[in-house]
C-alpha cells in the first residue's frame, strides 16, 4: 500500500527529476573525490559545499510548494521552520565540540562561558545525543506548525492575513533568537563546529556524504509530496486551494487537512535546515529574517508553483544567479533579484516549469486548440 | 529531453567549466587581494567605505610598482550582510580566485562565520574593526581595538578628575556579542574599582532600535541621583542616530550626563545634526581631526581618490590601512606571498599609524595602538581631549573575566591562541 | 568673530552683577593674574580652577573672560604667559581689553572639555544671579541648585531679597533651600522649612536631594526629608504612567504615519505593497534634498524646509507610486499575493537605486528650530519634535478621511474599489482612478517619510524597519478601515510602551507580535472588520 502511495506520485516529470537528482547525488561526490585534481572534470571543494547548500534550499522550496502550490497557503515564515531545524542540528554540533572550545569547558559552549553562564539551560539537555537532536529537527518545527497552523486554520485565517501573521511569527522568533539571554548564542549564533557523528565536518568525505544526503532528502521530499498530491488527500487540498468555502460546505474538515500538510511541510523544511547547518558551518538568527522567507517564495514562483519539480529548479537557478552576481557584479545583484521578482510575476506567473508544460501541452494538442488558457490557481 | 534535465545539465556543465576556468586562470603576473565587505544590506552603511579604502591602498601600492615586482589585483565580492554568505564568499575568494590575503568583515558574527574557512583553506584575514576580544586565531590578524584598547581607557578617563569624576554608570548597548562582552568586562572592572552594583545600570536594545524615549528618560532618572553619571554606549550603527536625536531633544547635555561611545565615528555622525551633542565622547584609536603630517597627507590623497572633497575618514579605515601596510611589508620581507611564511613573518612587523605612532604586530596577532578620547564638535568632527601616553598593546584575552584571565595567545613561541597559564596546556 | 548686541548687553550686566558681588565680598582682591597664569598651563584642572577663581574675583572682566573660554575665543601663549581674546582679526588683552598690536605667534585656544564646561556653567550660575532677564535668573538659580555650591549662598540671598518675578523667586528659593538643607550650621527650623520647599518641587532631583543629607543631620530633619521623598515618589509614579502613555501615543503616531498610506493601498485596494517602506524612504530623501538646496542657496529658509519638503515628498512618492501602478500593479489586480512578490522586488530595486545614487551612508536631515528641544509640563518632558509628529499624524489622518469621504475623487475611489464594473458602467474611468488611489497612498507614504526623517536614520534601509510594523498595524486594525488603522496604531504604540519598562525593549516587541498573532486568531479580520459580501472576495 505504501509503495502504491509513492508510485502513484510518479508521473513522468517527477520520475525524471528523481532520476536526475539521484544521479547528481552520486555523480557530484565522485567528480569531487575520485577524479584527480588536475583533471578538467574534477569538481572543486567549494563547489561541493555550494551545491550542498543549493540542495537544502531546494528541499525548503519543495516544502513551500507543497503548502503554497497545492493548498494555497502562502507562508512567509517557512524560513522559521528551516532555521529551527538548523538550530536543533547546531545545538548537537555545538555539544560535540566538547573540550575543544577555546575555554576548554567540557559542558558549556564557548559563548556561555564568556557570558558567565554557570550551567547548561534545560532546553540544551539531550542534544549531545544525535538521535535526540535528529528527533528534535523534525519535532520542533512540526510542533510549532501544529500549534500555529492548528490555531490559524481553525480560526479561518486565510490569504493575506495568514501570510502576514506567518511573517509576524518568523519576525518574533528572529527577535527572540537575537536575545543573548535566550541561550542560543545571540547574533553570533552557533558556529565553529568540529564533528558530526565522529566525522570531521570539514573533511571532504563528510562533505560529500552530506551533499548526497541533501540530494536524497530532496528526492524523498519529492516522493512524499508526489504521493500526497496524487492521493485523494491531494485532491482535497487542491479543492481547498481553489474554493475553500465550497470544500468546507461539502463536508471536509478544511482545518485538519491544512494543518496536516502544513506540519508535513514544516518538518521537511526542518530537515533541510538541519542539513544546511553542517555544510555552511553557522546558524544564526539571520535565518529567521522575513526577507529570507520571502526569497524562498520567489524560488518557488520562478520554478513554477504547484509543479513540485519547479521549486527545485527555481531554488537552484536563483541561487546560482546570486552566487554568480554577488561575485562578478556585486552592485547589480539586488537590481537583478528585484527585476526577477517583478518579471516572473508579470510574465511567467506559472514559473519556468509551468510555462514549459503549458507550451508542450499546446503543441501536442491538435490545432485549433482550446483558446482559453488553463485556469490560474486562485489565491 | 525534459527542460529540468536540460537546465540541470547546463548548471552542472557551467559549474564544471567554472571550476576548470578557475584553475586555468591562475595567472602568475599579479597578486590577488580579496575584499570581503558587504556592499548591500544593513552593513553596507559601514563596510562600503572599507572596500573603498582597500581599493585605494591597492591603487597607491600599484603606483609605487606593486609588491615583489607584481601588480596587486583586487577581487571584490559582496557578502550582502548575510553571515552564511560571508563563509561562502570567503571560500570562493580563497579556493576559486586564489587570493593571497583577504581584507574583510565588520561584525563579529561575520568573522566567526568565515573563521573555519580560513583555518581549513589556510589563508590570511585582516580584520579591521574594534571587537570584543576573546579570540586569537593563527589565520587572522586583528588590527582593530581589543577591549583593553578602547573600553577600559575610556572608563579610566571618565573616572579621572578631567573626565568629570564619574561615580554612576549606565552601560547601554545593542544586544549582541560585542556589547555583552564589553559590558561584562566593564562591569567587572568597575566593581574592581569600588563601584557599587546599584550604581551600574545595564540596558540592551535590539538592532536598529529607533524609539528611545523610554530608555533616554530612564537614563535621565538614573542620572539624577546626585552622583555624577555617564553613559557608556556600545549601541551599534543604525540605532545611534535616533538615540542621539532623543538625547538632544530631551535636553541631556554632555555636562550633565556625558555619553562615551565605542561605535560612533565620523561616518555615523555624518547623519546627525551634532550641535546638541557637543561634548559627548567617543573612544577610538584614530580620529580624522588628529593633526599629523601622515594623517593630513592620507586624507588629501583619499579625497582625491574618491573624488569627494568632503569624504570623512574613521578608525576602522585606519585599521584597514595599517593591516594593508603591514601585509605589504611582511610579503616584501618574506619575499613570497606563501601563507605560512607571511603568517610567521607578520608578528614583529612595524608600520607607522596615522596618529604619529608605530603599529607593531604582536605575537597574539593584535597590534599596538594609542587610545584617544574625542569630544564631538559642532561640525561632526572630534576634538581629542585625552590620549594615552604610550601605545597600548592589544590583549586578546581580558584579565577581567573568570573564563579568560588565565588564557594567553602567542603564535611565535607557544604557537597557540588560547594557552592556559594554569594548566600549562594549549586549548 | 562678531559679538551680537544681546551678548554685549549680557556682558554689561555680568559686570554689574560682579560689582554687586564685589560689594558683598569686600575682602576679595581684584587680582586675576594668578587665574590668568593658570589658564596658560594647558590643563583642564588648572583651567577649571582659574574659572572658579575668576568667578569669585569680582574683577570687571571676569565674566567676559569666562564667556570667551566658552566661545573658544580665549587664547594663550605659554612662553610669554599672554592671555588674549580673539576679536575678529585681532586680539585684545584678556585682563585689560586693550588691543594687542603684536600678538605672540604661539597663541592657541584654551582647550575646553566637559570638566571645563561644568566649571563655566557653575561660574555663570553665580555670576548671572543678578541678570535683568528673569529667565536668565531662573537658569542661574537652577545651576546653583544643581551645583549645590555652598559659597553661592550669600549671592543667592542677595538676589532673593531683590527678586520680583514670581517664577524666578520660586527657583531662587528652591536653590536656597537646597543649600540650607545640607548646611550643618543652619537652624533646625530653617532646615525643616527648606525640606518643605524642596518637597514642593516634587521631581527626581528633589528626591535625590532629600535622600542625600549629610551624615550629621538631626533625626527630625532626616525624617521630614524621608517622608517628603516618599510622597514625591508616589506622585512621580503616577506621572510616570502618564509619561508612558504619552510615549506610547508618540510611538503610535509614528506607526500611524507609516501605516496610513498602506491602509489605502492594502486596505482599500487590496494590494500588498511591500515597497511601501521604500516610498517612505523616498520621502525622507526628498527632505534631505530640499534641505541641501536650502543650505547651499537660501539658508534663511531652513525653518521652512519641512513645509517645502511636504508637498514635494508627496509628489515624488506619489509619482513613483503611479508609475509602479501603471507598469506593474495594473496587471495583477485580483492576485494580491502576486502583488506582494512583485512589490518586494520593486522594494529591492528602489533600495539599491537610492544606495547607488546617494551612497549607503546616513544622510543628515536637520531639525528646524521649532521642532528641537522639549517642553516641561508638570513632570512630563514633551519632546517638541515628537509632539509635532503626533499632531501631524492626526492631521494627515483627518485630511485623508476628508478626501475619501467628502470629495468627488474620494467617492470615485471608494466606488471603484467596492464595485469596479458598476463604477465603470457609471462612467468612471476606473484605470485612472486606480492609478490615482495608489498614487495617493504612496504620496502619503512620502509625507510620512518627511516626519520620520526627523527621528530616524535617513538611509536606504529606512523603509525596511517600518514595513513589518505597518502591516501589523493595518491587519490588527482591520483591513479597509481607516479608523481601525488609527486605533490599531495607537493601541500598539501604547501597549508597547507600557510593556517596555517591565519586559525590556526586545521582549516587549516580541510580546506585542505574539499578541497580534493570537488576536488575529480571535478576530481574523482585525479590530474593525468590514462586514458584507465583498469581504470573502
Amino acid at each position: 500500500m505504501i509503495t502504491h502511495f509513492f508510485l502513484k506520485g510518479l508521473d513522468r516529470r517527477v520520475s525524471l527529476a528523481l532520476l536526475l537528482i539521484l544521479a547528481v547525488a552520486v555523480l557530484v561526490p565522485v567528480l569531487n573525490l575520485v577524479v584527480p585534481e588536475g583533471s578538467p572534470f574534477h569538481l572543486p571543494n567549494y563547489l561541493l559545499t555550494l551545491f550542498g547548500k543549493y540542495a537544502t534550499y531546494a528541499a525548503l522550496a519543495l516544502a513551500l510548494d507543497l503548502v503554497w502550490g497545492y493548498c494555497g497557503i502562502l507562508s512567509l515564515g517557512h524560513g522559521a521552520f528551516f532555521a529551527l531545524g538548523g538550530y536543533a542540528m547546531g545545538m548537537y554540533l555545538m555539544r560535540q565540540i566538547g573540550t575543544r572550545g577555546v575555554y576548554g569547558d567540557p559542558v558549556l559552549p564557548d559563548f556561555m562561558v564568556f557570558l558567565n553562564w554557570k550551567e547548561l539551560p534545560w532546553y540544551w539537555w539531550g542534544f549531545d545525543h544525535f538521535a535526540f537532536a535528529a528527533v528534535m529537527v523534525v519535532l520542533v518545527p512540526g510542533l510549532l506548525a501544529l500549534v500555529f497552523g492548528g490555531l490559524a486554520f481553525r480560526s479561518r485565517v486565510t490569504g493575506v492575513y495568514l501570510s502576514i501573521i506567518t511573517q509576524a511569527m518568523t519576525y518574533a522568533l528572529l527577535l527572540a533568537f537575537f536575545r543573548n539571554d535566550m541561550g542560543f548564542g545571540g547574533n553570533n549564533g552557533l558556529t565553529d563546529f568540529k564533528d558530526i557523528l565522529g566525522f570531521n565536518v570539514q573533511a571532504d568525505g563528510t562533505r560529500a556524504v552530506l551533499f548526497s544526503l541533501s540530494c536524497l532528502t530532496v528526492a524523498a521530499g519529492l516522493l512524499i509530496s508526489g504521493g500526497i498530491v496524487n492521493s485523494k488527500l491531494g485532491k482535497v487540498l487542491v479543492a481547498i486551494r481553489d474554493a475553500e468555502s465550497r470544500t468546507r460546505f461539502i463536508g471536509y474538515r478544511v482545518a485538519t487537512y491544512k494543518t496536516f500538510v502544513f506540519v508535513v511541510s514544516a518538518m521537511l523544511a526542518g530537515i533541510a535546515g538541519a542539513l544546511y547547518v553542517p555544510q555552511v558551518g553557522i546558524i544564526n538568527p539571520g535565518e529567521f529574517s522575513p526577507a529570507n522567507s520571502i526569497e524562498a517564495v520567489i524560488w518557488v514562483a520562478v520554478g513554477g508553483r504547484g509543479t513540485l519539480v519547479g521549486p527545485i529548479v527555481g531554488a537552484v537557478a536563483v541561487n546560482w544567479g546570486k552566487t554568480w552576481f554577488t561575485g562578478v557584479l556585486p552592485e547589480l545583484w539586488l537590481f537583478a533579484l528585484g527585476a526577477l521578482f517583478v518579471l516572473v510575476t508579470l510574465f511567467l506567473p506559472k514559473g519556468i516549469v509551468g510555462t514549459w508544460s503549458d507550451w508542450r501541452a499546446k503543441r501536442k494538442a491538435a490545432p485549433p486548440s482550446d483558446p482559453t488558457p488553463a485556469p490560474v490557481p486562485a489565491e | 529531453m525534459n527542460l529540468n534535465e536540460k537546465l540541470l545539465g547546463a548548471i552542472i556543465g557551467a559549474a564544471i567549466s567554472a571550476g576548470a576556468f578557475a584553475t586555468a586562470a591562475d595567472a602568475a603576473d599579479t597578486i590577488k587581494v580579496g575584499v570581503l565587505h558587504s556592499l548591500s544590506g544593513t552593513m553596507a552603511i559601514s563596510e562600503t567605505t572599507l572596500k573603498d579604502t582597500i581599493l585605494f591602498m591597492i591603487d597607491e601600492q600599484n603606483k609605487k610598482g606593486g609588491v615583489l615586482g607584481k601588480k596587486l589585483e583586487a577581487v571584490v565580492v559582496d557578502p550582502a550582510s548575510n553571515w552564511p554568505l560571508f563563509a561562502e564568499k570567503a571560500r570562493e575568494l580563497i579556493a576559486k580566485d586564489k587570493v593571497s590575503v583577504v581584507f574583510g568583515c565588520w561584525t563579529s558574527v561575520s568573522r566567526k562565520s568565515v573563521l573555519p574557512v580560513f583555518k581549513e583553506l589556510n589563508s590570511i584575514l585582516f580584520y579591521p574593526v574594534q571587537y570584543e576580544g576573546e579570540e586569537s586565531e593563527r589565520n587572522v590578524f586583528y588590527t582593530g581595538a581589543a577591549p583593553n584598547q578602547q573600553a577600559i581607557p575610556a572608563v579610566d578617563y571618565l573616572m579621572s578628575k578631567d573626565g568629570g569624576d564619574v561615580k554612576r554608570w549606565v552601560l547601554a548597548g545593542t544586544d549582541y556579542v560585542y556589547p555583552r562582552t564589553t559590558n561584562k568586562i566593564l562591569e567587572a572592572y568597575l566593581k574592581s574599582k569600588g563601584v557599587a552594583a546599584e550604581d551600574i545600570m545595564i540596558n540592551y536594545t535590539p538592532f536598529g532600535h529607533s524609539d528611545w524615549q523610554t530608555i533616554v528618560s530612564d537614563i535621565k532618572k538614573f542620572g539624577s541621583a546626585g552622583k555624577k553619571t555617564a553613559v557608556v554606549s556600545t549601541i551599534n550603527g543604525d540605532a545611534n542616530v535616533p538615540f542621539y536625536k532623543e538625547l538632544g531633544n530631551q535636553g541631556i547635555k554632555a555636562t550633565d550626563i556625558p555619553v562615551v561611545a565605542f561605535s560612533v565615528g565620523e561616518e555615523e555622525l555624518a547623519g546627525i545634526d551634532t550641535k546638541p551633542l557637543v561634548g559627548h565622547l567617543a573612544a577610538w584609536n584614530y580620529f580624522q581631526s588628529v593633526k599629523t603630517p601622515e594623517n593630513e597627507a592620507f586624507i588629501a590623497k583619499w579625497r582625491e581618490f574618491t573624488k569627494n572633497p568632503k569624504r570623512v575618514t574613521n578608525d576602522p579605515m585606519e585599521a584597514s590601512v595599517i593591516g594593508f601596510n603591514a601585509w605589504v611589508k611582511a610579503v616584501e620581507k618574506a619575499g613570497t606571498v606563501d601563507t605560512d611564511k607571511v603568517i610567521d613573518t607578520l608578528p614583529g612587523i612595524e608600520t607607522p599609524n596615522l596618529t604619529g605612532g608605530i603599529a607593531k604586530i604582536l605575537p597574539n596577532h593584535h597590534i599596538t595602538k594609542p587610545v584617544l578620547i574625542g569630544e564631538i564638535k559642532a561640525d561632526g568632527q572630534f576634538d581629542v581631549v585625552w590620549k594615552t601616553k604610550d601605545l597600548v598593546p592589544g590583549d586578546a584575552w581580558t584579565d577581567y573575566l573568570p573564563g579568560s584571565k588565565d588564557l594567553e595567545a602567542d603564535w611565535v613561541t607557544l604557537k597557540c591562541g588560547n594557552y592556559n597559564t594554569v594548566t600549562k596546556k594549549c586549548g | 568673530m562678531q559679538i551680537s548686541a544681546s551678548r554685549l548687553a549680557r556682558h554689561l550686566f555680568l559686570v554689574l552683577a560682579l560689582v554687586a558681588g564685589l560689594l558683598a565680598r569686600p575682602a576679595l582682591a581684584q587680582d586675576i593674574s594668578g587665574a590668568l597664569t593658570k589658564l596658560t598651563a594647558d590643563s583642564y584642572a588648572d583651567t577649571g580652577e582659574a574659572i572658579a577663581d575668576l568667578a569669585t574675583s569680582g574683577h570687571p572682566r571676569a565674566a567676559v573672560i569666562v564667556q570667551a573660554i566658552q566661545d573658544k575665543t580665549l587664547e594663550f601663549d605659554a612662553a610669554t604667559k599672554t592671555v588674549a581674546i580673539r576679536a575678529g582679526s585681532g586680539v585684545v588683552d584678556a585682563a585689560t581689553g586693550e588691543t594687542i598690536a603684536a600678538p605672540p605667534a604661539g597663541l592657541s585656544p584654551v582647550r575646553v572639555n566637559n570638566r571645563v564646561r561644568s566649571a563655566i556653567a557653575a561660574a555663570m550660575g553665580a555670576l548671572t544671579l543678578m541678570s535683568p532677564d528673569p529667565a536668565k535668573r531662573r537658569e542661574a538659580a537652577e545651576a546653583v541648585f544643581k551645583s549645590r555650591d555652598q559659597d553661592a549662598l550669600p549671592a543667592l540671598e542677595a538676589a532673593l531679597a531683590k527678586e520680583k518675578d514670581a517664577a524666578a523667586r520660586t527657583a531662587l528659593q528652591t536653590a536656597r533651600a537646597a543649600l540650607v538643607l545640607a548646611k550643618t550650621g543652619a537652624s533646625e527650623a530653617d532646615r525643616l522649612a527648606a525640606a518643605r520647599t524642596i518637597r514642593e518641587r516634587g521631581d527626581q532631583d528633589a528626591v535625590s536631594l532629600l535622600r542625600s543629607l549629610p551624615a550629621d543631620t538631626p533625626a527630625a530633619i532626616r525624617d521630614a526629608a524621608q517622608a517628603g521623598a516618599k510622597s514625591i515618589e508616589t506622585s512621580l509614579a503616577l506621572w510616570n504612567s502618564a509619561q508612558n502613555a504619552l510615549y506610547g501615543l508618540s510611538l503610535g503616531s509614528v506607526l500611524l504615519l507609516a501605516a496610513i498610506g498602506l491602509a489605502i493601498t492594502f486596505g482599500v485596494m487590496g494590494i500588498i505593497n511591500m515597497a511601501h517602506g521604500e516610498l517612505v524612504m523616498l520621502g525622507a530623501y526628498t527632505t534631505f534634498m530640499v534641505q541641501e538646496v536650502i543650505r547651499t542657496h537660501v539658508p534663511g529658509l531652513f525653518d521652512w524646509s519641512l513645509a517645502i519638503a511636504l508637498p514635494l515628498a508627496f509628489l515624488v512618492s506619489g509619482a513613483v507610486g503611479v508609475a509602479i501602478e501603471r507598469t506593474v500593479i495594473r496587471w495583477l489586480y485580483g492576485r494580491p499575493l502576486e502583488t506582494l512578490l512583485a512589490t518586494w522586488g520593486l522594494s529591492l530595486i528602489l533600495q539599491q537605486l537610492v544606495r547607488t545614487l546617494f551612497g549607503a551612508n546616513n544622510r543628515e536631515v536637520g531639525a528646524p528650530t521649532w521642532m528641537s528641544g522639549s517642553i516641561e509640563l508638570g513632570h512630563l518632558t514633551l519632546t517638541t519634535g515628537r509632539m509635532w509628529i503626533i499632531v501631524f499624524a492626526l492631521c494627515v489622518f483627518v485630511g485623508l478621511m476628508l478626501i475619501l469621504k467628502k470629495t468627488a475623487a474620494g467617492l470615485q475611489m471608494r466606488a471603484v474599489t467596492q464595485n469596479r464594473s458598476m463604477a465603470s458602467a457609471m462612467g468612471i474611468r476606473t484605470p485612472w482612478v486606480d492609478a490615482l488611489t495608489f498614487g495617493l497612498g504612496c504620496g502619503i507614504a512620502g509625507i510620512a517619510g518627511v516626519a520620520l526623517s526627523q527621528i530616524d536614520n535617513v538611509s536606504p534601509n529606512l523603509g525596511q524597519s517600518y514595513i513589518i510594523d505597518s502591516f501589523m498595524v493595518v491587519v490588527f486594525g482591520g483591513v479597509g478601515n481607516l479608523w481601525g488603522t488609527l486605533v490599531g496604531a495607537l493601541t500598539l504604540g501604547v501597549v508597547n510602551k507600557f510593556l517596555e519598562p517591565f519586559a525590556g525593549a526586545v521582549l516587549g516587541k516580541i510580546l506585542v507580535l505574539v499578541f497580534i498573532i493570537l488576536f488575529i486568531q480571535k478576530r481574523p479580520r482585525g479590530l474593525f472588520a468590514l462586514k458584507g459580501r465583498s469581504v470573502e472576495a
